[in-house]
């Protein structure tokens, strides 16, 4: 096993298996509890590609999300009550690129490490259960719709793109879920989950070499196809689809979201160090320790909502900024001039040094939660990226590194503003 | 694991939980009062007002600064509601002073800052900033009005308003639009001097070099005198069954059914009610979602939360408006069954080892293993883990049954859509 040491002292241990699978494995000497998750670099933007590296072939949206959903149905008995028998809880997650499965247990992390690895690889889809499945997610689905976050994000990225499948919902639709078919799934599931395409990370009261025994001994023998995968990206052209739109919702007050759409040219190092630089870059306007944000505050513009983001993949890469506001024309207009002065003028070298130190202490603080380090070490091994070099890093980052950023990225001829406006109770 | 207790001055206690496992030293505040109409919305504008500025920092600005310095230490702070109290949370957090680059030197420096927040905000002793009083006032306004934008806990807040409209509990813990409109600025400093001065305070410490730390802080604490009288919850123990429906221009129904458990954390058989609660909603295992979501797949969502304090269970449910009927007969239906006997020892065992589970997870967290403590410090009788695992551990199917046979269901609250597409 590899070692890899942490920036706060700490082992991890890496394994690359013989069947393709990777493996982090880090020990917490002192905690109760474990976490493991194990994760396909397969996500909701993959529905287009190369069926067992042979013909292209289009599938609806959300399969990811949907199979998320049916790993946990077996011939007999139930994934969550196996898990609840000696109290460990389980659970999963999609995303655009990525679908986890996780379990945190305090008692027989063993037996946990085994399940997991056996749900994971034993699919039970029938006509039934697949048909059944169709009003859960429909409900999730439906949920999503009445959050105004949810509908403010959906709303800028089917905006800002044309053919991109980041543009839609991680669940997909309501007419896209019930097309899909045990068919579709496990076309999908044979290409994604080969191990190859996967990696496991336990955090907690684990030992090392027992852990990796366990995971040699319990993987199946993968039986379907195990080579390259190849996806198909759509032609996306560099410019957005719309750049201003409303959306009426029963809210009460507005929010505004405004979208930059990027091209995606960064991998492994690189995209961490841009995500890096476009964190400090968005906690320089928004952070509570920005002159930015005390101006738009004080001018009642922005309340406590206020935040940004950036988002990073081989395939997509885009920046979004909002808030609740009264006036989103007023605050459109303010934060224009904030960005655009930024770009004309220096940063202050002594501002960034402190978000850089604000960022150090983030960054060693969150070792103690297993959940937070063990997920981004998958999702910077599916990025290539070494993130045990985080902050080295950030060391190495300097104002102007941020002022590039912004005057490169946040190219207003690029952006898509969104604005949720409240319904009136008569309407 | 556990907390040593001292005692500082008259109603201000210190509890002490001294280990190197964290990378983080966390101090967390408790100040309990009665949940009152007058005070609710007072207290709920304090947290706002509080990281406004102090007297050394004299902005939001100037605080974040120096947090930032501090290599990323956090001030936060909140209104909590258990049972019928209303409790003010401070919170501070920073990195161990191990692991800093410039170590030992920024520990003081820290507990400083945190404590000039909190007990010198900017102004004078009688009044806020006038400017940051004005702003507050209205982003508290803005946020009691934006409660109708979550669905899930506007259903919530609503159903327990219905519930309890003439007791303490229906108050809700960041109080109401009607009552701000009337708030002075001197009204609210006021109070804030009588939460400091005269409620009962409890300070929780986690992490390394304790001794000093508590040293720190004792010299900190001021001498106080009076001492609030705080009361316990009144019991409801017929009710009167209420239905409420509302609509709102949206997609899902909430589904909200609050029951009276004739029962409470300083009953003996308070933990048969707590396994009761966990097998019938509190678990992805439970009949409630193994009947409602996996077997008849109406709803997304569906779950059971107790408030041991006071002594209310409540189920919500996210589901199809037009099957609520159906929704709200399983729901009864699985209450009847479990009062009834029909509880497999396998749904008991895997129930009481959930929650066993949960008691010892706590332990890897400084945040949870600190509010682990808030039920016993309101009800006045504080249990560590060991205490309510063994609880846990001795309770038996018949007690469960007997627990689940003094719910009485109070109040039915649907929300629902209007029908209406915009």
């Amino acid at each position: 096993m590899e070692q890899i040491k942490t920036p706060t002292g700490e082992i991890i241990y890496k394994d690359n298996l013989q069947n393709g699978l990777t493996v982090f494995l880090l020990p917490k000497p002192g905690f109760l509890r474990t976490y493991a998750v194990l994760s396909t670099k397969y996500g909701s933007i993959d529905s287009s590609f190369k069926a067992f590296g042979k013909d292209v072939v289009n599938v609806p949206p959300g399969i990811a999300h949907f199979l998320e959903h049916k790993l946990f149905e077996e011939e007999e008995g139930n994934v969550f009550e196996r898990f609840a028998s000696f109290g460990a809880s389980v659970n999963a997650f999609t995303s655009h690129t990525q679908t986890s499965y996780l379990f945190a247990t305090i008692e027989d992390w063993q037996k946990a490490l085994v399940q997991l690895i056996e749900f994971v690889n034993k699919p039970y889809l029938t006509e039934d259960n697949v048909e059944k499945e169709k009003g859960i997610i429909e409900q999730e689905l439906r949920m999503y719709e009445d959050h105004p976050d949810q509908r403010l994000h959906t709303s800028v990225l089917e905006n800002l793109y044309y053919q991109n499948p980041v543009r839609l919902d991680i669940g997909g639709t309501v007419e896209s879920v019930n097309q899909i078919t045990v068919d579709d799934l496990l076309l999908c599931y044979r290409n994604f989950y080969q191990p190859g395409n996967m990696a496991l990370a336990i955090v907690g009261a684990i030992d090392p070499t027992e852990a990796l025994q366990i995971i040699k001994d319990n993987y199946p023998e993968w039986e379907h196809y195990n080579g390259t995968i190849e996806r198909v990206h759509p032609e996306e052209p560099a410019k957005v689809q719309n750049s201003w739109v409303e959306e009426k919702l029963q809210i009460s007050r507005p929010r505004y979201l405004v979208g930059f759409k990027h091209d995606p040219i960064w991998q492994g190092e690189d995209l961490l160090r841009q995500q890096i630089i476009m964190g400090l870059v968005w906690r320089l306007i928004t952070g509570r320790g920005s002159k930015y944000f005390t101006q738009l505050y004080d001018a009642n513009l922005v309340d406590n909502s206020f935040g940004a983001s950036f988002s990073g993949d081989m395939r997509f890469a885009y920046s979004m900024i909002g808030s609740d506001t009264d006036e989103p024309e007023r605050l459109h207009g303010e934060l224009t001039k904030i960005i655009n002065g930024l770009k004309a003028e220096k940063l202050e070298p002594a501002q960034v040094e402190r978000l850089k130190r604000q960022l150090y202490g983030r960054h060693i603080a969150s070792y103690d939660s297993f959940e937070y380090v063990a997920n981004r070490y998958i999702t910077h091994h599916f990025d290539n990226a070494p993130y045990h070099l985080f902050l080295d890093m950030v060391q190495n980052i300097s104002p102007s590194d941020l002022q590039d950023a912004i005057v490169n990225l946040l190219d207003w001829e690029r952006s898509t503003v969104s604005i949720l406006r409240p319904v009136s109770f008569s309407e | 694991m556990n907390f040593v207790q001292r005692d500082l001055a008259e109603g201000v206690r210190l509890h002490l939980c001294e280990t190197e496992k964290f990378k983080t030293l966390n101090c967390k505040i408790f100040i309990q009062q009665n949940l009152e109409k007058q005070t609710a919305t007072s207290t709920a504008l304090i947290p706002l007002l509080l990281r406004r500025g102090s007297g050394k920092f004299p902005s939001t600005l100037e605080i974040a600064k120096e947090l930032e310095n501090l290599y990323a230490a956090n001030f936060s702070s909140d209104v909590l509601k258990i049972g019928e109290r209303q409790i003010l949370e401070l919170h501070y957090q920073m990195i161990d002073s191990s692991l800093l680059p410039e170590g030992d030197t920024l520990l003081e420096r820290g507990l400083e800052t945190f404590w000039d927040i909190i007990t010198n905000p900017a102004g004078s002793t009688e009044a806020f900033i006038d400017s940051y009083y004005k702003q507050e006032k209205q982003s508290l306004k803005q946020d009691l009005e934006g409660l109708v934008n979550e669905k899930r806990s506007y259903a919530i807040k609503r159903a327990i308003e219905t519930m309890c409209a003439n007791e303490p509990f229906g108050i809700y813990k960041y109080g109401e639009p009607a009552t701000l409109e009337n708030l002075k600025n001197e009204d609210v400093r006021l109070h804030y001097g009588n939460l400091l001065s005269s409620c009962p305070m409890d300070i929780f410490l986690v992490g390394r070099d304790l001794d000093r730390v508590a040293e720190f802080i004792g010299g900190l604490v001021e001498k106080r005198e009076s001492k609030q009288k705080l009361k316990l919850p009144q019991n409801v123990e017929n009710p009167e069954e209420k239905v409420m429906e509302e609509n709102m221009n949206m997609q899902q129904a909430v589904l909200i059914m609050g029951y009276r458990t004739n029962c409470t954390y300083l009953d003996d058989d308070y933990y048969d009610l707590v396994v009761g609660n966990g097998i019938l909603g509190g678990f992805a295992h439970s009949k409630l979602f193994m009947n409602v979501r996996e077997k008849a797949s109406l709803a997304y969502y569906v779950g059971s939360n107790l408030e041991g304090t006071k002594g209310i269970l409540l189920i919500n449910a996210g589901i199809n408006g037009d099957q609520k009927e159906q929704a709200m007969e399983i729901i009864r239906e699985q209450i009847s069954k479990m009062k009834a006997g029909e509880i497999t020892e396998h749904e008991l065992e895997q129930t009481k080892q959930g929650l066993i589970s949960s008691a010892n997870a706590a332990q890897d967290s400084p945040a949870a293993f600190i509010d682990r403590n808030l039920i016993g410090l309101v009800n006045g009788q504080l249990r560590d883990s060991a205490q309510v695992i063994e609880a846990i551990r001795n309770v038996r199917k018949e007690g469960v049954i007997k627990a689940m046979e003094r719910l009485s269901l109070d109040t039915t609250y649907i929300l629902s859509p209007n029908g209406q597409e915009d």
